[in-house]
């Protein structure tokens, strides 16, 4: 748009008709006014700010609908959720929003060194920010939240469906397969011969299995230790609860209670081993058997695992870009011209900032 | 580089000067005007960012206090959430005034800024009826796996009873 504004005649590239020694060759320069005083790329980045402002507001409105729209919402520390955590990686991209500004008047003033440390203390901030967030995924993901249709290993109510995936996780486990590549292997075969018989008739082979759950039963009870012995004793009784046809809702939520433990709030996750009876320390089956890998409840959790992922992911990706921009311009010498880049690449970052502003109190303190 | 903007109205000619150089000494003939071009740091400085930088830790703590046990009003969480949203804002509004140094810009932040903030609003008030519509009509399937207070109730009456311990016992 602005480059057919400005017609620059033949022989008048940028280099020679610079020097403004080409005074009698009669050509003339049209320039035509902009519809915004600000350059290009900056009008672009704010144009692309207003349509990220937009698909983070659809995307936070919506948190809020199903979040307030939900019978039951996890608290956070249903879900393991440390508000600490979140807070500190709060504090981590204020600093880099900082280190950003600090960085653009660096090179404003053509202090080049200056305007490079701060970059690239804004790439490790950038960085630290990240691997704090894949540290928060993977306690989710080890207490099997995660998002995956319909659901992961989490059920939202101890019911009759709850059972019964608790049965069928405790017979996989009497069929484990001694070589998971093996079965990894197979599996893949299966697929590609569209059925287990294809795959036998190509000469596939079931990988070898063993009883897991007989093999616990039977270890001696030297070779374990008292918390391990207790929790087979709980397993033994769950899997009575399981198989019993007469089961109860209180009896899955006796179940579910062993399995995992909702913790209580202020346990930090993980940490707490300090109640060996199960009960109240976040300590569950799940966690001194972690391959049980049993399925869990937790009321309202998977549809928290589908925007508490949805959200930070996209705030991540939105982060990994940034990145991806600071790697870019640390090759470059940060002086006043390269000013305007660096600009633009602050008002990015300082939206990814204000995005983290509104999701850290919705998504942790709410 | 010709991603500059120009002060003057209409189609200019002007000769012996490339367009990308008029432009460029037009901008900066505006820039003068909001701050000293030829000082190290163009708004006010450093200490105005740490200033902003310290309020935007403050501002955090706050809303972090609504987490802590001090936190007075623990039993009404629409006391915090409104709290928490408000300092929100006014975070986000010193990030944007300052840090994207809105503030100091041209009435093109006007344009720019106003249209996009008004359609996140309407955006967020057309979503709030479906806060209530919600679960007004969902599937059978939905209906029976959607997890209910009585389902957190029961789980807690599980763990405090803990009858799996005391047949232990």
């Amino acid at each position: 748009m602005t480059s057919s504004a400005v017609s620059i005649p033949h022989g008048h590239d940028h280099g020679h008709a610079g020097h403004g020694d080409d005074h009698g060759h009669g050509h003339v320069t049209l320039q035509y006014q902009p519809g915004l005083p600000l350059s290009r790329g900056k009008l672009i980045m704010w144009l692309f700010l207003s349509t990220e402002i937009m698909f983070f507001a659809a995307l936070l409105g919506s948190y809020v609908v199903l979040r307030f729209g939900a019978p039951i919402w996890p608290k956070p520390h249903h879900v393991h959720l440390s508000e600490p955590i979140g807070a500190f990686n709060t504090f981590v991209l204020i600093c880099s929003s900082v280190s950003i500004v600090l960085a653009l008047e660096a090179a404003r003033a053509n202090k080049v060194r200056l305007a490079k440390v701060w970059m690239v203390l804004t790439f490790l901030l950038g960085g630290l920010f990240l691997g704090v967030k894949g540290y928060e995924y993977s306690a989710k993901f080890s207490h099997g939240i995660y998002p995956v249709a319909p659901r992961g290993r989490i059920y939202e109510r101890p019911d009759l469906y709850y059972g019964s995936a608790v049965r069928g996780r405790l017979e996989a486990l009497r069929r484990e397969p001694t070589d998971s590549w093996q079965l990894m292997r197979y599996s893949w075969a299966v697929r590609w011969h569209g059925s287990p018989q294809g795959a036998a008739l190509a000469g596939w082979k079931e990988p070898e299995t063993y009883d897991r759950l007989k093999e616990l039963d039977e270890a001696a009870e030297t070779a374990l230790t008292a918390e391990q012995v207790a929790g087979r004793r709980q397993l033994q009784q769950i899997q009575k609860m399981v198989l019993n046809p007469d089961q109860q809702a209180f009896d899955m939520a006796v179940v579910a209670d062993q399995v995992m433990p909702l913790p209580a709030e202020g346990a930090d996750h993980g940490t707490d081993h300090g109640n060996p009876e199960g009960g109240h320390g976040a300590h569950g089956l799940n966690d001194v058997f972690p391959w049980l890998k049993l399925p869990a409840v937790i009321p309202g959790g998977c549809m928290w695992a589908s925007t508490y992922f949805l959200l930070t992911g996209f705030h991540a990706v939105h982060v990994i870009v940034g990145l991806i921009v600071f790697a870019v311009l640390l090759s470059y010498r940060l002086d006043a011209k390269r000013a305007g880049m660096i600009e633009n690449a602050g008002l990015y970052w300082h939206f990814v900032d204000l995005v983290w502003i509104f999701m850290f109190p919705l998504l942790y303190l709410f | 580089m010709s991603d500059h903007g120009g002060s003057s109205h209409g189609p200019v000619t002007r000769s012996g000067e490339s367009a990308d150089e008029a432009l460029h000494h037009s901008i900066e003939a505006r820039h003068d005007g909001h701050d000293d071009h030829g000082g190290h740091d163009g708004h006010g400085g450093i200490g105005k960012y740490l200033l902003v930088f310290l309020l935007l830790c403050g501002l955090t703590t706050l809303s972090f206090f609504t987490y802590s046990a001090a936190w007075p009003w623990r039993d009404q969480p629409q006391v915090g959430w409104a709290f928490m949203m408000a300092v929100s804002c006014t975070k986000a509004m010193l990030v944007i005034l300052f840090f994207m140094h809105v503030w100091w810009e041209a009435n093109w932040k006007y344009v720019l800024t106003i249209p996009a903030a008004m359609m996140a609003l309407f955006l967020a008030i057309m979503l709030i009826p479906d806060v209530g519509m919600r679960n007004r009509m969902v599937s059978q399937e939905r209906a029976l796996h959607m997890a209910r207070g009585s389902d957190l109730k029961l789980l807690e009456q599980a763990a405090a009873e803990n009858p799996l311990a005391a047949q232990a016992h």
